[in-house]
């Protein structure tokens, strides 16, 4: 039972104050009943029939509009409380008579409540509906349809009075309760707020809805954050703006425009100063309020100290930038070894190399330098891409020690980075490479020396730190040893094949020994067993004649003997190499092959400007001595036989290329190579030994160059042969 | 065989030795007649009767062949494998006549078919000795096919 007296709790605190006023009205209505039908039993015998009939429909009614109030149904409990005292005051004003009856003033209780607990509208037509029920009644009793009217003594009259006035006063009571409940309600409700916003470890702030969002409201914890107070925010609307770092600036007053435009959330992540000049990162989040009407009124926004985590964010990125950074060295490193171990060829193995380091670290360029016999230049050997590619074609190089970074970096055997920024800013100026903006040169260096650099070029301004130097460094070695490996395997093949040359030519050396010395000294015996023949049976012609076979053949044998001598001592015997004019060797050839020229009618054409050589004086004039006289040898029946002496330029290593051209018989195509072989003559009928062109091929590539026929059957005969330039630049 | 001319056909670019290989079969009445050349293209003109001796009467088939290996245009090895490859020149006896011992030349020599194979000596008598055997034992010890022309 006690439970049923119980009020339910309701969402809100409005609800729960008109629950508890219906509540209150229709129990104090209901008690009111009862004592007044308790005082008219014992004091107004006349009023207890009317007392009796209120409380039949007062009691009922308030358990209907409790039960109602317990079912949430507050309207109705509302409505159903006022239509119960409206029909109550309205059946006892009718049955007392009409308006004069005391009753009349319950009218004024019914349109109280309706204030109370209705809309104002409501309120109104119900105050509308007293008063024309009140006009209906009084017209009714003027026109005597009602019973007459009951006359009060001035004691019944003040009693009833009196119910109300209780009544009023219990509900005036009530409402002034309520009042000052709700009001106490907010306003601790408010300090709870504001105790829990000031005291939340984040900045919240109010900002107006004008375009630069000036500050009108700031949690004083913003002293803590930024180190400005309260006050100097509220002092200074845009404050807020114009601590943000200036890097962010533009992103977030350009997000804070945008936002204050179209409305929704701003939501920004950026730097401030503080006052005391820390940089410090906040998240800044911003709603816009609206009033019940939709208008919006103020921007609600928090900001959050996010410095921590943007630290550790930035630490993250930054490992993980150098984790992968190093993933790729490594990986880099292994294909780099791996190329370096199964690559022989180094004109394979660099461009494989540069290539490699470009495309995994995505550098601007990459190039290796190899300094040169002279020991005085670095040229450019591989290098990427198409400025690579032009830049080799074009023969680009360095001095070793000059101003250049690998310069420098051969000379030092050295690492060395160059930035162009900070106070050693560099400016590159390498027109193949425009963009470069930092690079990095590292020594190749085998147990030889440094032989060359390898340069490591980036479009970033600082992209290379020492710990890259250590890792790339440990690349170059490898190219370094790959390098040396290469050349010594090439040198290696080189020196096998040479081996294998002087083998065949040993063989063939001995083999034409057991046959061309044996050749003359059969007949310097066959024909001496003659001589002595000849001189005893007088036969002196034969005599002479036989004579003559075997002088000639011990001149062939000396000869013979002279050129295998000669032979024998090219490449072990040099004269110290000078600069010599080439035209100077050609003029003193022609000297000592005068003879021989004039006797074969030949015509000598000589070109002019012949370049200065450098080589072994004596060993050279032998050179031209053989090609000449072989020239002069071969004319054939060339009625106008002309031997040419010129140069046709540089081969690619620089060298001059030397030639001497006949019109004489030339060669056949099959026999270009065999004709430098030791002992191969092509015709047996002109004089010579099958040595002459093997020891001019000798002495040329004792000198370092290269010979080779050009020559067709029949319309002569062209030797070119490079030999070293001249050391003068 | 008596009566016949025997024909010695000499290749050799050394003019001196097939001098003294001429002079010392003649000396030996070995043989009436030597056609000496120099090279080895010549050589196997006469023996097909090509060019200068198309003339089958001016180039009779020889009893033997003495043939240096070193000889230009073609060499004393190619002539062998020439006449050993043909079906009417094979039968003849090819004497390898040369300066060289080697051991390769000699090989190569038999492998092609030689008939024999001789080192020219060095001393006259030894010279003339070889010729004289040589003479004998391929003229007339030796019985020779009968060759069709």
């Amino acid at each position: 039972m006690a439970n049923f007296f119980k009020l339910p709790k309701f969402e809100n605190e409005d609800q729960n104050v008109k629950a508890r006023l219906i509540f209150l009205i229709s129990v104090g209505m209901a008690i009111a009943s009862l004592i007044f039908l308790v005082v008219t039993v014992f004091a107004m015998p006349n009023l207890v029939r009317r007392a009796i009939g209120l409380a039949i429909l007062v009691i009922p009614g308030t358990l209907a509009i409790i039960w109602l109030v317990r079912s949430f149904r507050l309207q109705t409990a509302s409505r159903l409380l006022l239509v119960m005292i409206w029909f109550s005051v309205t059946l006892g004003m009718v049955t007392a008579g009409g308006v004069s009856a005391p009753i009349t003033i319950g009218y004024l209780f019914a349109v109280t409540i309706s204030g109370l607990l209705m809309t104002r509208r409501t309120s109104a037509y119900v105050t509308a509906i007293c008063v024309a029920v009140g006009m209906i009644v009084a017209w009714a009793e003027m026109n005597g349809w009602l019973p007459p009217a009951k006359s009060y003594s001035p004691m019944e009259r003040i009693s009833i009075y009196s119910f109300f006035f209780v009544l009023v006063l219990a509900l005036q009571n009530i409402t002034a309760g309520n009042i000052q409940h709700l009001v106490r309600h907010a306003r601790e409700s408010e300090s709870k707020y504001k105790s829990f916003l000031e005291s939340i470890p984040t900045v919240t702030y109010i900002n107006s809805i004008s375009l630069n969002a000036d500050t009108e409201y700031v949690s004083p914890q913003v002293k803590h954050l930024l180190g400005y107070s309260q006050e100097e925010f509220l002092n200074d609307p845009l404050l807020w703006q114009k601590i943000i770092h200036p890097d962010d600036q533009e992103q977030v007053l350009t997000e804070n425009a945008c936002t204050v435009q179209t409305g929704s959330p701003f939501q920004v992540e950026y730097r401030v100063l503080t006052k005391d000049q820390r940089v410090i990162w906040v998240r800044d989040e911003a709603i816009l309020v609206h009033d019940e009407q939709g208008k919006p009124q103020y921007w609600l926004g928090v900001w959050t100290d996010i410095t921590t985590r943007k630290h550790a964010e930035a630490e993250q990125t930054e490992l993980i930038g150098v984790m992968t950074k190093r993933t790729i060295q490594l990986q880099t490193a292994a294909e780099v070894s791996h190329a370096a171990s199964s690559i022989l060829d180094i004109n394979v193995l660099l461009p494989n190399v540069v290539e490699l380091i470009r495309n995994h670290f995505d550098y601007y360029y990459v190039g290796i330098f190899l300094v040169d016999e002279s020991k005085s230049w670095a040229i450019l050997r591989a290098a990427t891409g198409e400025m690579g590619r032009e830049m080799i074609l074009n023969g680009h190089r360095l001095g070793v020690g000059d101003s250049s970074m690998i310069g420098w970096c051969i000379l030092h055997g050295q690492a060395r980075i160059a930035l162009d920024v900070g106070v050693d800013a560099i400016r590159f100026k390498n027109p193949y490479l425009p963009l470069t903006r930092s690079e990095m040169a590292l020594p190749l260096i085998t147990h030889s020396g440094v032989i060359g650099a390898m340069t490591i070029q980036s479009t970033v301004p600082a992209a290379f730190s020492s710990v890259d130097i250590t890792a790339l460094q440990t690349m170059a070695d490898q190219v370094a040893n790959a390098i040396e490996n290469a050349q010594l395997f090439t040198e290696r093949s080189a020196l096998i094949n040479e081996l294998e040359k002087r083998n065949t030519e040993l063989e063939r050396f001995t083999y034409t020994v057991s046959h061309d010395l044996r050749s003359p000294l059969v007949t310097m015996r066959g024909f001496l067993g003659y001589l002595r023949q000849d001189a005893t049976s007088g036969d002196l012609t034969r005599f002479d004649k036989d004579l003559s076979r075997i002088a000639n053949a011990v001149d062939k044998m000396q000869a013979l003997l002279n050129d295998l001598l000669e032979l024998s001592r090219v490449g072990r015997i040099i004269n110290t190499p000078t600069d010599i004019p080439f035209r100077q060797i050609v003029d003193e050839t022609i000297d000592l092959l005068i003879g021989s020229i004039d006797a074969h009618k030949v015509k000598l054409q000589i070109q002019e400007n012949l370049p200065i050589i450098h080589g072994d004086h004596t060993r050279l004039i032998e050179v031209t001595q053989n090609l000449i006289s072989n020239a002069a040898k071969f004319m054939g029946h060339q009625p106008n036989p002309i031997i040419e002496i010129g140069s046709a330029g540089f081969d690619k290593d620089g060298k001059p290329i030397l030639f001497i051209r006949d019109n004489g018989i030339g060669v056949e195509p099959e026999y270009h190579e065999r004709i430098f072989g030791l002992f191969n003559r092509l015709n047996p009928e002109i004089e010579g030994t099958g040595i002459g062109l093997t020891l001019v091929r000798r002495i040329i590539e004792v000198h370092g160059g290269r010979i080779w026929i050009e020559s067709q059957p029949g319309k002569g005969a062209t030797f070119f042969f490079t030999l070293p330039p001249s050391d003068l630049k | 065989m008596i009566g016949e001319p025997v024909l010695v056909m000499l290749v050799e670019d050394n003019a001196d030795h097939a001098e003294l290989v001429i002079r010392t079969l003649e000396e030996h009445r070995i043989a009436n007649k030597v056609r000496h050349f120099l090279d080895g293209q010549s050589a196997l003109d006469y023996l097909f009767h090509r060019g200068e001796y198309s003339d089958p009467a001016d180039s009779a088939r020889p009893h033997v062949i003495l043939l240096d290996l070193r000889l230009p245009r073609v060499d004393g090895i190619d002539v062998l494998k020439t006449i050993k490859e043909d079906d009417h020149l094979k039968s003849i006896p090819v004497v390898v006549l040369t300066t060289s011992e080697a051991e390769k030349d000699v090989a190569k020599a038999y492998y092609n078919h030689a008939n024999s194979y001789l080192v020219k000596p060095v001393g006259f008598e030894e010279f003339k000795r070889l010729m004289d055997d040589l003479g004998f034992y391929w003229l007339s010890w030796n019985t020779n096919p009968n060759i069709p022309e």
